[in-house]
């Protein structure tokens, strides 16, 4: 089995401010609490948002912690992108239809998606949804299609990558 | 310095990187639009002093009635007070596209897009300024600290880009033309008066200002909608005229199966 890591990026600290800034958020929504008089209904939802807000944030630092084991595993007959435990993508070779490189547009729509880091379903102005494991929102997207689902990546050795898959493909 | 001024420097930085970021990155890192965000500044100080307060006042006057929201209130000055925003500020958003250099991107359907959401939220920040200035002229604030008005915060960040998107529906409407125009300024007006329901029922005590957040986020949704539709058809415009680059690696021939 091949082994092939995808390209640098910054994604990660993304990751951690958004994680900061939302802790942040849920935090200093309680500050009035110490001291501003508050009745028992306001105190409970100020706490109550504070702690959604922690509940919210932790996730990003997670993930943050899992981003150098984002990877794209290629044997005989199945590509598998990876991030962690969270996220697996089985691509069985023979389903592949295309295999192009190009930008994507994003759309405003809620996914997990920074500059510099793009995990699971992505909806894209241009092509649709698409499962992305990869290390760049929009530029230079390895896009791979199969009949039921769009694939995003971006293999650090591109050319290696191609070549290998192209490969096992053929055979 | 009132404590609300503080809040209002951080909701500008957050608004300014927030939509202005959402400018720059999706227009395909387009420099020249984030300059559009600078005339809408004054616009709102503009609308609210010189046209929307005398115009409301005049007709309070006129009709003998006190020009605030109350149950009291008739009706018909419920409505009046409910329409004067959309009417006047959708309209005031647009003046700065009477200067030749802003109304250069107009030619294409994402320039109308980003021009549009631009002097938007340019408006929106220069309302969020002058509200701070309303409230720090109100003695019953000033003994809140800062950190008091995170309401203003979220209110503020989410209306800077409603109006972004409100203009961008006018102004694409301009850049087609003719009917279109006109359908595009009252769908902005709609959708603006559709945003002031919430707060204007929450001043006639009919809904809590906590259903009226609610309210607005509800009506978020729908521009966010409306807007993803217009990109979307920019995007197919501008994708007809100019070939996408792209490398294709290997593309499985129409007649072979999967094995």
């Amino acid at each position: 089995m091949l082994v092939f890591k995808p390209r640098r990026s910054n994604g990660w600290l993304w990751l951690i401010a958004t994680g900061l800034l939302t802790i942040g958020i849920g935090v200093v929504s309680s500050l009035p609490l110490m001291t501003l008089p508050a009745d028992k209904i306001t105190t409970v939802i100020v706490l109550s948002t504070t702690l959604l807000m922690l509940i919210l944030g932790a996730p990003f630092m997670v993930l943050a912690a899992w981003f150098p084991t984002m990877r794209y595993e290629l044997d005989a007959h199945t590509l598998t992108l990876r991030y962690g435990p969270v996220l697996t993508y089985h691509i069985p070779l023979n389903e592949i239809q295309t295999i192009r490189k190009r930008n994507l547009s994003v759309s405003l729509w809620s996914s997990l998606r920074f500059p510099g880091i793009a995990l699971f379903t992505v909806p894209y102005t241009d092509v649709g949804n698409v499962k992305m494991c990869a290390t760049a929102t929009a530029t230079g997207i390895l896009l791979i299609e199969t009949a039921k689902d769009k694939y995003g990546l971006t293999p650090a050795d591109e050319e290696g990558f191609i070549a290998a898959l192209q490969a096992r493909i053929g055979s | 310095m009132p404590p609300i001024y503080i809040m209002a420097v951080i909701t500008l930085a957050a608004s300014t990187a927030m939509w202005g970021g959402l400018i720059y990155a999706l227009s395909g890192r387009a420099k020249r639009y984030l300059w559009l965000l600078l005339p809408g500044l004054p616009l709102s100080a503009f609308v609210n002093l010189l046209i929307k307060k005398p115009l409301i006042v005049w007709v309070g006057e006129t009709a003998n009635i006190v020009p605030n929201l109350g149950l009291a209130t008739p009706l018909w000055f419920i409505i009046l007070l409910w329409l004067v925003p959309p009417i006047t500020e959708e309209a005031i958003k647009l003046t700065p596209l009477l200067l030749p250099w802003a109304r250069q991107r107009l030619y294409s359907r994402a320039g109308a897009l980003w021009t549009g959401t631009a002097l938007g939220v340019g408006f929106g920040l220069g309302e969020a300024m002058f509200l701070a200035y309303g409230i720090a002229q109100s003695a019953q604030y000033t003994a809140y600290p800062w950190y008091a008005f995170t309401g203003y915060l979220g209110e503020r960040l989410i209306v800077c880009f409603c109006h972004g998107i409100m203009t961008a529906v006018v102004v694409t409407g301009l850049q087609q033309g003719k009917w279109r125009a006109l359908t595009g300024y009252l769908a902005a007006m709609g959708l603006h008066a559709l945003i002031n329901v919430g707060a204007v029922l929450a001043q006639l005590d009919v809904i809590s200002p906590t259903v009226a957040s609610v309210s607005l986020m509800a009506s978020l949704v729908i521009l966010v909608i409306i807007f993803e539709r217009l990109r979307r058809r920019a995007a197919h415009e501008q994708n007809s005229q100019e070939e996408t680059a792209e490398v294709v690696y290997f593309r499985r021939n129409p007649g072979e199966d999967a094995k």
